[in-house]
């Protein structure tokens, strides 16, 4: 493999050599040290709220049923027949007390344990050719929730998920905590663009820089009545522990005032206030900043916006979670969820439904002009003259790397990390330093295991249900 | 062929946005391919095809009823039996005159970008058939629609096979019909276009 020593250099200093943006040796090196290693997004445990529920969902190729057990335990098992290799589950989403696979008929309870082995004793001699007891599916190195928020690590030491977020998980907060029910989610709308999965989320973490541009039309047409040029400058972009984002300057107001402006009912304002600390609630009732778009390291993004629903000056927020899936060098699934405070009256949530839907997603307005430019970007990335370019990354700090705009104090932004008002690419450059870091740390080869060896050890289970087809699911 | 359904059984009654939707029913088997109102709608159909495949989205815009429910759920793949194939509270679509009104507006302008180049698209249209309702004043019209859409020179091009059914309504000036309601039933779970920039 090439030494990329000089190309994480390069992006270190903010030159970004251009080609990373559509090269199959750099993907093979991501796949291997960033999504093999980092806390990557799965699920909500709002979409598997009831005890069988279920979603499939992938960490690259690697399929997880990410399902909550009979005992209402969150789990994530690996997607492959422990006999053959066969994906045991291939539906999306459902309900399952048991997953059967096609193949020969091996059988599990959603809690992952081995239940059914067709002929066991006939074909294999029973525990003493292959030791049924204590299999399991094979379940996923590491598996941790915050706020709701489930995440996989491919790694087995991976550190907890709320010390990986860092003091990202105080903005975190704004977007799943508006109340103590946290958020429901709803979707995925799922759908592939030609274009590296780095892009969106660099965008997401800091470009406040293209909205007035890239986003012009929407404004033009009375969507949105924030994102011009004027307005979007006053913002600030902070980067805390593992993410970053970005805000809008609201008008002069108190804490209630300014939720009022972006469209928050009171009854939400009120559970806001006891959900959110003494600093939380001074970041948008004091320093007078609403938070807009934020990206975690690698590929979970946010967004919260306030849009026009109808024919009126009243104002709708809405916040959706996604996820950039790597596919390829130059290919990324896009999952797009809504997502809404589980205590929110039913008209707001159906109304913020409808401000997502005309904004982002597969269908939103301000996500389609996004999109057109990074599959162009990536396009452009392919072939040897970009090579020869190192995209200027470093907006906000000159030449010997003295900041254009210091720094907020903790008076102008009570929150923690680093916050900056205007245009700058602090944030992007952050979240790749992260990238290059977790490139040039190699990754500790991962330890297999027999399945059925009779010199294996496994941890006994209390007992053995016994063959159960009931509720199985075969799909 | 087709039997009498309540009026939560429409794909509007069910979505999240759709509840100002008009709940009429189809009545009956399909319409003969000579009967008139059948050669109607298929006509209604074929030349919005042609306005779709031009971007003329002003007149589009006109042919829709104010009450219209524009819906395309998003598709999810479950296990046979298990009694949904769209995912419950989420859709591509979930629009009203409004809100398509913005999307037409935005296209509108000079600075929507996804669509400056414009695409090339072509609506292949088939598998028409016609239903009477219980009202004279109201068709329903089932049809399958490929889109196909090229952007650029050499990017490479991209598809989207749906189903669709449609409520008709007699125009009010007594001539012609009017989209009063479609449901359009995508046959890919996970999307093969950048973007839905184009309507269906």
């Amino acid at each position: 493999m090439t030494d990329q020593s000089t190309v994480l250099a390069d992006v270190r200093r903010g030159m970004i050599p251009a080609h990373i943006y559509n090269d199959q040796e750099i993907f093979a090196l991501e796949k291997e040290r960033i999504f093999g290693r980092a806390w990557v997004f799965v699920a909500h445990e709002s979409e598997i709220a009831r005890a069988g529920d279920y979603v499939v969902r992938r960490v690259l190729e690697d399929s997880f049923i990410v399902t909550r057990d009979e005992s209402g335990e969150i789990r994530a098992h690996f997607n492959m027949c422990l006999h053959r290799g066969m994906q045991v589950c291939r539906a999306e989403m459902g309900n399952a007390s048991h997953f059967r696979c096609p193949y020969h008929g091996w059988s599990y309870r959603n809690d992952g344990r081995i239940v059914g082995l067709p002929f066991h004793q006939d074909a294999y001699g029973g525990e003493a050719g292959f030791k049924r007891k204590g299999q399991r599916l094979l379940p996923a190195p590491s598996l941790d929730s915050h706020n709701g928020m489930i995440f996989i690590s491919l790694d087995p030491d991976a550190p907890p998920l709320r010390e990986y977020l860092g003091d990202f998980a105080f903005y975190l907060d704004y977007y799943t905590k508006q109340s103590p029910s946290g958020i429901e989610l709803r979707g995925p709308q799922r759908w592939r663009v030609k274009a590296n999965w780095k892009i969106g989320a660099e965008n997401f973490a800091g470009d406040m820089y293209h909205t007035p541009q890239t986003h012009t039309s929407v404004v033009e047409i009375g969507l949105f009545r924030e994102p011009k040029a004027e307005k979007r400058k006053d913002g600030a972009t902070y980067w805390a522990g593992n993410g970053g984002g970005t805000t809008y300057k609201l008008p002069e107001g108190d804490l209630d005032e300014r939720l009022r402006y972006v469209g928050y009912p009171q009854e939400m304002i009120e559970r806001m206030k006891t959900s959110w600390s003494a600093e939380q609630r001074k970041v948008v009732g004091e320093d007078g900043f609403m938070i807009s778009a934020a990206s975690v390291f690698p590929n979970l993004s946010f967004v919260h916006n306030w849009p026009r629903v109808a024919e009126s000056d009243d104002v709708l927020p809405f916040i959706s979670v996604r996820q950039w899936q790597p596919i390829s060098e130059n290919e990324t699934e896009v999952l797009s969820w809504f997502a809404v405070d589980a205590e929110a009256p039913e008209e707001f949530k159906a109304l913020s439904y409808k401000a997502y839907l005309m904004c982002f997603g597969s269908t939103g307005m301000f996500e389609q002009d996004d999109v057109e430019n990074w599959v162009s970007l990536t396009n452009t990335a392919a072939g040897s003259m970009a090579r020869r370019l190192r995209l200027n990354s470093r907006m906000g700090i000159l030449a010997d790397d003295t900041e254009v705009a210091p720094a907020l104090t903790g008076e102008q932004f009570a929150g923690p990390g680093s916050a900056r008002v205007g245009y700058s690419e602090y944030n992007q450059r952050a979240l790749l330093a992260r990238w290059a870091d977790h490139l040039e740390r190699p990754i500790t080869a991962a330890v297999a295991r027999d399945i059925g060896g009779q010199d294996e050890v496994v941890p006994a289970l209390e007992h053995l249900p016994s063959e159960d087809t009931a509720e199985v699911t075969g799909a | 062929m087709s039997t009498p359904v309540s009026d939560i059984d429409t794909h509007s009654a069910r979505s999240v946005l759709g509840a100002h939707a008009s709940r009429v029913q189809r009545a009956g088997s399909t319409l003969p391919f000579g009967d008139q109102r059948h050669l109607e709608a298929h006509q209604w159909l074929v030349d919005e095809a042609y306005l779709l495949d031009a971007q003329g989205y002003e007149a589009w815009l006109e042919s829709l009823t104010d009450d219209i429910h524009y819906l395309m759920p998003v598709r999810v793949t479950t296990a046979l039996g298990s009694g949904f194939d769209t995912s419950p509270g989420m859709a591509h679509f979930d629009e009203d005159k409004y809100s398509l009104s913005r999307r037409v507006a935005r296209f509108l302008t000079e600075h929507a970008w996804t669509e400056d180049p414009p695409s090339r698209l072509r609506h292949h249209l088939s598998n028409v058939r016609t239903f009477a309702t219980p009202d004279e004043n109201h068709l329903i019209v089932e049809s399958a629609t490929l889109l196909f859409r090229n952007r650029g020179d050499v990017r490479e091009s991209s598809f989207i096979s749906a189903g669709r059914e449609d409520l008709l309504r007699r125009s009010p000036s007594g001539s012609g019909w009017q989209l009063a309601r479609r449901t359009i039933m995508v046959d890919e779970s996970v999307m093969r276009m950048q973007n839905l920039a184009i309507f269906l």
